[in-house]
């Protein structure tokens, strides 16, 4: 995890999370195939936090906060927290979980990323305002902390969520 | 279950992959009728990121020719051209197979479009590398180890890995990477062949080899 207020832009890795009250950041999440990336934005107080998760459930793991869905996903949320969101009133988008190899039939993990994405928020009461999921194109996403804006880069296009 | 393997056993695995890779290498030199030099494979044990970072990073351009690997040994295979340089090999395969004159394509300003002759060309040469790579294996196993068919993918290298990352680290923190370049001199074209086996599959090879408990 990243904390800071320094204008830049903060990478969230595979199996990381970036988070930023700086009204100058950029949160970024590159290359995004079968992962998904969760964004969280507070309109009140600007906080931002863009979580790069793998895979829908696993142990706690320490080198990779965000790593598995089940328990990853309380650990992002208390960050935005402890950073000044409040989560009630963020908006939440969600990117990626693509199928980008489809032969050998044993890599569908983008499809139980997205259904454990939903059922894990949806638990702990928090809806997704956008969500661009599935398909078959590599995704890279970047929130914009000082406006909340979410966009999607891929190889054909870029959009805003 | 990951194994663990010890520096002993992992030298031995570095061995075999490597003469594997290399006859992967003499195989598309072969097929591409082009001197392609091997350079020396590598094993590592590392992160996701780490695979990432050795193939240009997650955001970087690839033509990749995945090829799953199943029977007594598990794992993926990913042949990698830069968009360019994968242009340059289509055009030297198709023309060893419709000789000179004959290349049914014309240049495009896009570099990420390519014709369905290219793909196919790009998809068989993918697939007799690891084919190759796997022959060369298979001969040290009791049982075969099979390839899937090839997939051709033109992506963001994270996105091709990232499928094929999370397989390997669903119960494990790190994954052991095998990666070789193969360069052709005079047209400059690289590709990167990327082998990340199941580690707990690697049982049989060490078994196999005499090497198991080392």
């Amino acid at each position: 995890m990243t904390l800071t207020e320094s204008p830049s832009l903060l990478v969230a890795g595979i199996g990381e999370m970036v988070l930023s009250s700086s009204s100058d950041a950029h949160l970024v999440a590159y290359g995004l195939g079968s992962c998904i990336a969760l964004a969280a934005w507070d309109p009140r107080t600007r906080v931002g936090g863009l979580a790069h998760f793998m895979l829908p459930n696993g142990p706690a793991n320490n080198a990779s906060p965000v790593k598995f869905i089940d328990t990853g996903l309380d650990t992002f949320l208390k960050a935005m927290e402890a950073q000044g969101a409040t989560l009630n009133r963020s908006v939440f988008k969600a990117a990626g979980a693509a199928a980008m190899l489809t032969v050998g039939g044993g890599l569908a993990i983008g499809k139980r990323n997205a259904e454990m994405m939903q059922a894990a928020l949806a638990e702990r009461g928090v809806s997704l305002a956008a969500t661009a999921l599935g398909g078959n194109a590599g995704r890279t996403v970047q929130l914009e902390v000082a406006d909340g804006r979410f966009l999607i880069k891929s190889l054909s296009s870029v959009s805003e969520l | 279950m990951a194994l663990t393997l010890s520096e002993a056993g992992q030298n031995v695995v570095a061995g075999t992959f490597g003469r594997a890779m290399k006859r992967a290498g003499e195989a598309l030199g072969s097929m591409s009728g082009q001197v392609i030099e091997v350079q020396t494979p590598m094993l590592r044990r590392c992160t996701a990121a780490d695979v990432l970072t050795m193939a240009g990073g997650p955001e970087s351009v690839v033509l990749a020719v995945y090829v799953g690997i199943f029977g007594s040994l598990q794992g993926h295979a990913l042949l990698l051209f830069s968009p360019t340089d994968a242009h340059r090999l289509a055009q030297i395969l198709l023309a060893g197979l419709l000789g000179p004159g004959e290349l049914p394509m014309e240049a495009t300003s896009d570099v990420l479009a390519y014709d369905e002759l290219e793909l196919s060309a790009l998809q068989e040469a993918g697939n007799v590398t690891i084919s190759a790579f796997l022959n060369e294996l298979g001969t040290h196993l009791n049982e075969p180890v099979m390839p899937t068919p090839p997939q051709v993918v033109i992506e963001m290298a994270g996105a091709v890995l990232d499928a094929v990352l999370l397989d390997l680290v669903s119960d494990a923190d790190q994954v052991l990477a095998a990666k070789t370049t193969f360069s052709e001199g005079g047209r400059a074209i690289d590709g990167t062949l990327f082998v990340l086996p199941r580690a707990d599959s690697l049982r049989v090879l060490l078994d196999a080899l005499g090497a198991i408990g080392i």
